[in-house]
């Protein structure tokens, strides 16, 4: 899985979709993200982990090469107006 | 599990799905331009919605509700009244 900037990211989500023309197909995931990078502690260990509620992770798939990005609040229309549409 | 036969019924359900728990939720899309066809399933494990279409205007409306959803996902608000509005 590569974590790409959402420019790159979008450069990359058209050349998958130009990889799936002739067989396969692509796989969008569009997921809430509050920005954890590491597993929720057990019991009994505190956490020092401040979730934040402003991201959303994409992550892209076709075939074996797999993408992901994460967007934030300030992004998002850059975003939406860069990239999705079909 | 089922896939929705009217959008309508299907986009109200997953924004229903979404606003109950929106960190367990992801929406996935699926391409494949060999057959045209283009599908879009919200789940959160236990719950799983699906609408599948070939149809270029219900490209629109998916591509709507994924922006949408989106927005919500980076709005600070978990709960927006612009959802019903739509």
């Amino acid at each position: 899985m590569v974590l790409l900037e959402n420019d790159s990211f979008l450069t990359e989500l058209t050349r998958l979709f130009q990889k799936c023309r002739t067989s396969g197909s692509v796989v969008i995931t569009l997921k809430k993200y509050d920005g954890r990078t590491k597993p929720v502690p057990r019991k009994g260990h505190t956490e020092t982990f401040e979730p934040a509620d402003n991201k959303c992770l994409i992550r892209a798939s076709e075939g074996k090469k797999k993408i992901s990005t994460v967007v934030s609040t300030k992004e998002v229309i850059k975003f939406q107006m860069g990239g999705l549409a079909f | 599990m089922p896939f929705y036969q009217t959008w309508e019924e299907f986009a109200r359900a997953a924004e229903k799905l979404y606003l109950t728990d929106p960190m367990k939720v992801r929406v996935v899309l699926k391409y494949r331009h060999c057959d045209g066809n283009l599908c879009i399933k919200v789940t959160d494990n236990a719950v799983c919605l699906q609408y599948k279409t070939d149809q270029a205007q219900d490209v629109k409306k998916i591509e709507k509700l994924h922006g949408k959803l989106m927005r919500l996902m980076v709005s600070k608000e978990t709960h927006s009244g612009s959802m019903e509005t739509d």
